[in-house]
């Protein structure tokens, strides 16, 4: 793109990375290219049709109008030449504007489509640190923004570009004396529009960050209206509001004051070119160098040469906003993986569609040390083996590293140190595919997809049969209530899921990890936000969800583990006790304690 | 709203307007100085004097143009962007004053894009949309008034003819450009809501190794946008031709009628010229008249929504005579307290009756829904509970004074919600004014002190949006700060607002609470029994009703909901035993 390289060149440092993206961006032009061509020679017809108007005018006044017998039949074919290339030009403009219409909408699509693949690649991690709003706003408007790079930036270069071109060159025909003199303005024009340029974007700038600000603040107040009102501080919300306001408004209007003044200059200018164009043209008529029509001519010319450059000026902010959405955008597509797949791996026998595999689930942490900062491990040599098909509990506090062990164990994060195994083969070795196949995790929160209940349970996969839906629904218990639903499978779910109870979400977000069939399933404090009663009901499904399967189970309740093969109790990273519900509490150690502490203080009286 | 801001300022309006007329009337000189000028060069006998003096005519007016349209745009657009401050201040105080009815009914988004995109939307058609018209009818009159008394009638109205066409054209295909870009706008939610489905759901969607499922589903929603995009385009690329096929069509028709008029000594040459200049220069206006229906479109929607808005009453409204009292005790009485939800046929709350002394403590135990939530939020007037159900020292709290109410009570919410302000601002919330040794000893009593201490910043650390920075615990134990901090609170309310802290810290605080007993009025929801154990009296709520009450050694021992739920939460020991 030499046009966007030549325009960084002063600030190219600072512009490196965007330049890198959109050049990265641009290649999604490339398919379109043959259609690219198409649409400017289109432009440049378009725009000869309109270079061409004036100066039918001025052979009218010319040759038709000035001489001493005039004839009608000629300005009427000049009339009839006139709509016919005025439609031409229409027809042109009209097809350019639908081609590039088409190759526009085809570039946004590709580029959402890749964005929202490669995103949907990236680890974890990635999403740890980035906020979904932030995200949906590349994959929405930044790509919209790019696109306008080609639709409206790059149609702008060549048609203004093009109009300032012919326009210059038709001057030039008609009289190279006066058009070399009228061109005078041009250093003028560049000279007013950059000095304003930097104006309009410092104030552009300045009322965003305003506008951002005060629209967080009104946000995050409607959230909270209920704590203000309880806490009776209205009148001091409104006070911070009203100042937020007064400052947005203030640039607010600044920045329209000087847009004003932006364009007002701007056509000052241009009535002042016709008012030096009336003295020098009209002198130059006077001394019979050129004729009156001619002067009719360089003055619509000179009109017509304002509006592109006003429109190229302008069309600066169009390059500035895409160039910082290339920027986002760029920053996310080149964003690697963190995990990737081995080169060579294992090779994983698919045994149904949905998902079974020849392994049977046997895990092994072999002296795991992991850390978000691998500065300040949070997993600190865990070791330990579970055995295919057992059932296995993780108890300890808010924090102890009992989440970020499944996140290792599902490989969201790769261990800095030590390894994991499955069926005694690394993780690593592992394409991340099949490693998932094996594994199904449910979580405290259920994620709902807008659709039915039955895309729900099977995540939309077509290889999951309605039967297998069923099936799974029933063996977690979710049969029943589905059934009542009004469409029973086919009920719609709406996204947020506010049309389900927290134990129904609950409950499908059980039937899905069934539907997947997987040899080990992870509960990932599963039944925290349920009370105690709901999380009774469901427990009886959990037992018969767990059965043949390696289950890991992490529980805030410690009720819902008692009957585990094996529980193993973390703190701050270290597993410190394993053993049975009734192995642990013979110890008299942490698991005790933890017990103790969630049971009224009565009860351990009577035990003690 | 838009009409009595105008009328409100009709002056400022009038000069704005007055201003961009008047511009327009300079601007139609322009023609008409370039007819003459053209005349005087044709006849001849002209001297560069003569020339200069034409040249700098034309300047003199087109400064005046510039200077009086700068002036007149400027300040129609100054009005327009104070109406957008007024119109935000009104919603905001409005906001303020809605009950919490009102907040459940309605998404933050929702009432976010009244702020955004109405207000905006109001806001453009006031200031783009009025300039715009504005212009265009003034030079249109302008431009006929000059035509027609300078020029010729009839040249006028021939060539003038095919831009009436330009209106219909507009009336004729807005409504099917409306309902196609409605379509795109829908196909473009609908992809944005599919993302954001699948952002959220990432770590079950990789857990799943449901990649490639997600983004062909994502690929259909991009498809059908290009596809309804392609549609509104098509419409629109026929409108865009359209508009300059008339205007090109009117001029050829001048160009030729205007010439015959010539070659027969009607008008003049200069005429002529200037009657293509006044051609050329109504085309903008025109092609900009589909831009400014457009925003006046969106302005006369987005205003109705925004009356809607403003309509709605406050659900709770201050009493006529409010009881005023010098002194609270902070006692309480509930008797046969209904309560239903709006449209709800079933009560949230049926015949619930109690009593809490002085200083002393309620537990509130319940499945999720059984109303605990319901219950305390009544006492706090949430939603307004039905006549003398509620007493607060023997007065019915309807008969209090709200900012009497609402002082009385120091609460803890569920979710434990936070401004995007340091921590120390979010203790102080209630009382911004207070010294900082007050905050420290609340959150001392709240156990959060030490975190605030190992923060970058202390008690001035910014929390971010919701408190983010802190921990669910974390945030509980800042939101028991903030509620402590009002001392001169009679009633401390906990709505399961412990639920996050783990077993330690809850059992700390429960101690600290129970050093401000007898001071204070306590209640209490939770779902674990753990947070309950020192409560003075406590009621078992199901579907609303009280099925049990009683102090925790009776309740155990009574077959029934509580004991059970003692049993599962002690790990299935007989409560018996």
């Amino acid at each position: 793109m030499p046009s966007a390289e030549e325009w960084d060149e002063q600030r190219e440092a600072r512009m490196s990375d965007s330049a890198t993206a959109m050049r990265h961006l641009v290649g999604y032009a490339r398919p379109f290219l043959g259609e690219f061509l198409v649409v400017v020679g289109l432009v440049l017809v378009y725009i000869g049709t309109q270079v061409v108007q004036p100066w039918l005018v001025k052979i009218v006044i010319d040759q038709d109008l000035i001489v001493r017998h005039p004839q009608f039949r000629a300005i009427l074919t000049i009339g009839l030449v006139y709509l016919g290339i005025t439609i031409v030009g229409l027809f042109s403009n009209f097809t350019q504007n639908r081609k590039l219409q088409w190759i526009g909408q085809r570039i946004v699509r590709n580029i959402r489509n890749d964005l929202f693949k490669h995103i949907e690649s990236l680890s974890v991690r990635f999403f740890d640190t980035h906020e979904t709003g932030r995200l949906i706003t590349n994959v929405s408007s930044d790509t919209n923004q790019v696109s306008q790079f080609f639709t409206s930036f790059l149609l702008s270069l060549i048609q203004d570009g093009a109009t300032v071109l012919f326009v210059m060159g038709a001057m030039m025909l008609l009289d190279w004396k006066i058009a070399l003199v009228s061109f005078v303005v041009i250093p003028v024009i560049v000279l007013i529009s950059g000095l304003f340029r930097k104006k309009l974007r410092d104030n552009y700038r300045y009322t965003r960050s305003r506008y951002s600000r005060l629209i967080g603040y009104t946000a995050e107040n409607l959230g909270g209206m209920r704590i203000t009102q309880i806490f009776h501080q209205q009148q001091k919300q409104f006070d911070q509001h009203t100042e937020l306001n007064e400052r947005y408004t203030e640039g607010n209007i600044n920045e329209y004051r000087w847009s004003v003044r932006f364009n007002r200059t701007f056509s000052a200018l241009g009535n002042l070119c016709i008012a030096l164009m009336m003295w020098v043209g009209g002198e130059a008529v006077l001394h019979r160098t050129i004729q009156v029509g001619v002067l009719y001519a360089f003055i619509s010319y000179i009109q017509q040469f304002f509006n592109p450059i006003n429109s190229l000026t302008q069309n600066w902010n169009t390059l500035q906003t895409s160039m910082i959405s290339a920027e986002r955008i760029g920053g996310v597509l080149l964003t690697k993986p963190e995990i990737e797949d081995p080169k060579m791996p294992v090779v994983v026998r698919q045994i149904s569609p949905a998902g079974p595999v020849d392994m049977v689930g046997t895990i092994r942490f072999d002296h795991v040390t992991f850390g978000y900062d691998p500065a300040s491990p949070v997993i600190r040599d865990v070791t330990f083996t579970i055995p295919a098909k057992s059932f296995v509990g993780f108890v300890g506090e808010t924090g102890a590293g009992k989440s970020t062990l499944m996140g290792l164990l599902t490989r969201f994060y790769d261990v800095n140190d030590g390894r994991i195994t499955v069926d005694n083969i690394d993780l690593k070795s592992f394409r991340q595919q099949d490693l998932h196949r094996l594994m199904a995790i449910v979580q405290q929160e259920v994620n709902l997809f807008s659709g039915t209940v039955r895309d729900n349970i099977r995540l939309f996969r077509p290889e999951i049969t309605d039967a297998a839906v069923e099936q799974a629904a029933t063996t977690a218990g979710a049969d029943t209530f589905i059934r009542e639903l009004p469409g029973g499978y086919n009920a719609w779910i709406r996204a947020k899921g506010a049309n389900l109870s927290l134990g129904q979400r609950q409950l499908l977000a059980f039937s899905r990890a069934l539907a997947l069939e997987p040899k080990i399933l992870i509960l990932d404090e599963a039944t925290a936000s349920l009370d105690s009663a709901t999380e009774v009901a469901l427990q009886a499904g959990l037992t018969r969800i767990a059965a043949g399967r390696t289950t890991l189970v992490i529980a805030h309740r410690l009720s819902t583990i008692r009957d585990a093969d094996m529980i193993y109790v973390m703190d701050h990273g270290r597993i410190i006790e394993w053993g049975s519900h009734e192995q642990l509490m013979a110890q008299a150690g942490y698991y005790r304690e933890l017990v103790t502490k969630s049971v009224p203080a009565e009860l351990v009286e009577r035990e003690a | 709203m838009m009409r009595t801001f105008i009328v409100k300022r009709k002056w400022s309006y009038l000069a704005g307007i007055v201003a961009i007329g008047a511009a327009q009337f300079f601007q139609v000189r322009i023609p008409h100085i370039l007819g003459n000028f053209i005349n005087r060069l044709k006849v001849g006998g002209t001297t560069p004097h003569v020339i200069l003096g034409f040249a700098l005519d034309l300047a003199v007016v087109a400064a005046g143009y510039v200077v009086a349209f700068g002036l007149g745009q400027t300040q129609v657009g100054r009005l327009g962007r104070t109406w957008e401050f007024e119109m935000r201040q009104t919603l905001f105080s409005h906001w303020e004053t809605l009950s919490a009815r009102y907040f459940q009914q309605h998404s933050v988004g929702d009432l976010l894009n009244h702020s955004l995109n109405d207000v905006t939307a109001v806001r453009q058609a006031l200031s783009m949309g009025l300039n715009q018209i504005s212009q265009a009818v003034f030079l249109f009159l302008a431009t006929l008034y000059m035509t027609i008394r300078t020029i010729n009638l009839r040249l006028t109205l021939f060539s003038l003819v095919p831009l009436v066409f330009i209106p219909i054209v507009i009336a004729i295909i807005r409504p099917e450009v409306r309902t196609r870009s409605r379509l795109v706008q829908e196909g473009l939610s609908d992809m944005s809501e599919s993302a954001e489905e699948s952002f959220q759901a990432i770590r079950l969607i990789k857990a799943a190794s449901n990649e490639a499922v997600e983004v062909k589903r994502f690929t259909e929603k991009t498809q059908t946008i290009v596809d309804r995009q392609m549609r509104l385009v098509r419409l629109n690329t026929v409108f865009q031709a359209l508009v300059p096929l008339l205007s090109g069509i009117g001029f050829t028709v001048g160009l030729v009628y205007g010439g015959w008029l010539v070659i027969h000594g009607r008008i003049s040459l200069g005429s002529f010229v200037a009657f293509t200049v006044y051609l050329s220069m109504l085309v903008q206006p025109l092609m900009q008249f589909g831009i400014v229906i457009n925003l006046f479109q969106n302005a006369s929607a987005s205003i109705v929504r925004l009356q809607v808005l403003l309509q709605e009453k406050p659900d709770i409204q201050e009493a006529l005579n409010p009881i005023n009292r010098e002194q609270w005790s902070g006692r309480l009485t509930v008797s046969h307290l209904n309560f239903f939800y709006p449209n709800a046929t079933r009560p949230a709350l049926s015949d619930v009756s109690f009593n809490v002394r002085e200083g002393t403590t309620l537990g509130i135990v319940g499945k999720t829904g059984s109303g605990k939530t319901t219950l305390l939020n009544l006492i706090l007037r949430d939603y307004d509970p039905p006549p003398a159900s509620i007493l607060f020292d023997g007065v019915d709290i309807r008969d209090m004074r709200l900012s009497d109410l609402r002082q009385l009570v120091a609460y803890v919410p569920q979710d434990g919600f936070l401004f995007s302000t340091t921590i120390g601002h979010n203790i102080a919330f209630a009382n911004p004014t207070v010294v900082l040794e007050a905050v420290k000893a609340a959150a001392l009593q709240s156990k959060i002190w030490d975190t605030i201490e190992s923060m970058p910043s202390g008690i001035n650390t910014e929390i971010g949006e919701r408190g983010i920075m802190l921990s669910g615990g974390q945030r509980q134990r800042t939101a028991i700060a903030r509620a402590l901090i009002k001392s001169n609170a009679k009633i401390l309310m906990l709505d399961d607002s412990l639920s996050a802290v783990d077993a330690r810290t809850e059992s700390e605080i429960l101690q600290v609470l129970r050093q401000v007993r007898g001071e204070k009025t306590t209640m209490i929801a939770a779902h674990r029994l753990s947070a309950l154990r020192d409560a003075d009296w406590i009621i078992v709520l199901d579907r609303g009703r009280i099925i049990q009450s009683g102090v925790h050694q009776d309740l155990i021992k009574t077959p029934g909901f509580y004991a059970d739920l003692y049993r599962i939460q002690t790990g299935g020991e007989p409560a018996h035993a």
